[in-house]
Order: C-alpha cells, then structure tokens, then sequence
C-alpha cells in the first residue's frame, strides 16, 4: 500500500536524532516521535518502506542491546535479524501511542537471550575447543582490555548484560528491567555486583602492569 | 602504560568505574562503517520480503478478519436457532390453548353424512349412467 509519507526525509532526521546520546532531550523529540508514531503505523498498514525506516532507524541501538547479551558480534548481528523478524511479525499488536523503541528493544533482548540459551545447549553438546573468541581484539595489544574481557567473562549472564547496557550503552535501570525482564531492583543489584566483581578480578593490574 | 587504576576491595570508586566503563565503551563499540548498516538493513528487509510472501503470513494477516467473521456468524445462527425454536414453542402452546374444532364437525356430521348416503343411494339404484 502506498503511504503519504515523507519516509526518506523522515528517517534521515530521525537517525541523526537517535545517534545521539540520549543524556539530554532534544528540542525536536517530540517531533521525531510523531514521526516515529507515522511510520510504525504506516508499516502496520503494510508500507515496507515505512519498516526499513524504523529498521535505519533503530538497528544501531538494536544491535548495542543484543551485543551486551550475547558473546559475540556475528551473534548480535544473528540475534538483531531475529528480533527484527520477530518485530514485524508482532507488529500488529503494537499500540502506536507507546513508545516504539521500548518494545522493540525488549524484542530484541529476548532474541539474544533465546540466542545465549540455544548457544548453551549446544555447546554443552560440543567439545570445548569450539568456544568463541569472546572479545575480538585484533592486535591483542591492550593487556588491559584483553585482561578486561577475561573479567567479563566471569560475570554471569546477566551480570555482563546489565553492566553493559547501563555502563555502556547508558540505559537506565528501569529500561534495563523492562529489557531483560527482571524488577528494577534487580537490575540495580545486579550491576552493584558487576562492578564489585571487576574491581576484584581486576584488582591485580596495577601491579602487573 | 594503562590508565586503569583499581582498588583493592570492592571501594574501588566511581573514577575507576568511569575507566572501566570506556573499555567497555570500546569493546562493545558497533562497528562505524555506514555501509555495514546499510547492508545489514538489506539483509533484514530481504528476510522480512520473504516473511511477507509466504503463505502462513497471508494466513496470518487474515486470521484475525476470520475469527471475527466466524463469531458473528455463530452468533447469529444462534440467534436464528433461538427464534426459531421460540417460534414453534409459542405455535405449540397457541395450539393447546385454542379451542379446537371438534364441536363444530360434531354439529355437521348428520348433514354431510346424509349427503353422502344419499349420493351413495343413487350411485347404486343407477348402475349404468
């Protein structure tokens, strides 16, 4: 079906926007979330143009959520196709007046937490020398960075998640509960005990260093 | 070296969480190439195209339509049931309460019986017409 919308225009804008870290609330939010609004009820009424705008929209922050659960790249690129898939096929479902990233991202986390439990299976069905390299680092030449992804490693799951999203990717502890499905006080645990579990495990390097 | 700087124990200080964080800022970095968006948006609309041409979606798209449609038709064959059985119900008890004709064929009775011998008589005093 043929929609009356400005996709192109409107999508350009709205990345520039989401690119953005959100630490501040731009003056055009509020536009953007009409756009936005436009577009997901557009791709409701069967514009494919109007998703692979919120696809160009969205996958950069799609793909940083996924990557803070799974353990690998090429994973997050599997696991931000599925929830893409998955979000299209639930579309239908969504309320235009809800905000769109909220539950896309939490489509998301649930594609790559699916991911991590199937790679578990199947690694547990697997000799061990076919782990992943965990954290790619072509040079190796960071002793810290390489010492850092060993830490992480031994966080749990969740843990890893947690301090990721909140740390890196700057989610808010609620928004991390929502994502994950876990109360908010759990997030907030959670990454209590991330840290304290890096600042152990990496208490070390100033003197090997 | 490195700018790192962690404490013993678990006091180590939000400087040495900020440091941490942006080495993980960097390890987790998306990649920064626009064409690798672009390509894997390709790939996800390609999946999606694909999606949207199978039979299962079409069935899906039309599910819902056809689960409304065959409510109301459940609904009113059985509001049409009900009326019906309503109907003869009411036909039922109309024809128990009305006075039945009975009576009335009682009273006529001797006249058509009369009638009828009669023609019976002649029928029989003239067999060949």
């Amino acid at each position: 079906m043929k929609q009356d919308i400005d996709v192109t225009g409107m999508t350009t804008a709205l990345v520039r926007e989401t690119s953005v870290r959100e630490t501040y609330v731009a003056p055009s939010a509020e536009a953007a979330r009409r756009d936005e609004r436009a577009l997901v009820i557009a791709a409701q009424r069967g514009s494919s143009e109007a998703f692979a705008a919120l696809v160009r929209l969205h996958q950069r922050r799609a793909y940083a959520v996924v990557r803070a659960i799974v353990l690998t790249h090429e994973d997050a690129e599997d696991a931000v196709q599925e929830g893409f898939l998955h979000a299209f096929r639930a579309l239908d479902r969504f309320l235009p007046d809800q905000p769109f990233g909220a539950w896309l991202y939490r489509i998301m986390a649930n594609a790559a937490l699916d991911l991590v439990r199937r790679r578990k299976v199947r690694d547990a069905d697997e000799l061990p020398e076919t782990v992943p390299v965990l954290f790619r680092d072509p040079g190796e030449a960071d002793e810290l960075r390489r010492r850092l992804g060993d830490a992480l490693t031994k966080l749990t799951d969740r843990q890893r998640s947690v301090i990721v999203l909140h740390d890196v990717e700057g989610f808010t502890h609620g928004e991390i509960g929502v994502m994950l499905g876990i109360p908010e006080g759990t997030a907030r645990s959670d990454l209590h005990h991330a840290r304290k579990e890096l600042r152990r495990i990496l208490k070390d390097i100033r003197s090997d260093l | 070296m490195t700018e790192l700087r962690l404490e013993n124990g678990s006091g180590g200080g939000d400087d040495d969480d900020r440091r941490v964080a942006r080495e993980l800022r960097e390890m987790y970095a998306a990649p920064a190439d626009e064409s690798y968006w672009t390509e894997l948006e390709t790939r996800i609309m390609h999946r999606v195209s694909e999606l949207d041409l199978g039979w299962w979606a079409e069935l899906d798209r039309w599910a819902r339509p056809a689960l409304i449609a065959a409510a109301a038709l459940l609904i009113a064959a059985s509001v049409a049931m009900f009326r019906a059985r309503q109907t003869e119900t009411e036909i039922a008890y109309e024809n128990i309460l009305a006075p039945g004709p009975a009576p009335q064929e009682t009273a006529v009775r001797p006249t058509l019986e009369g009638d009828r011998d009669a023609t019976l008589r002649y029928v029989l005093a003239h067999p060949n017409p």
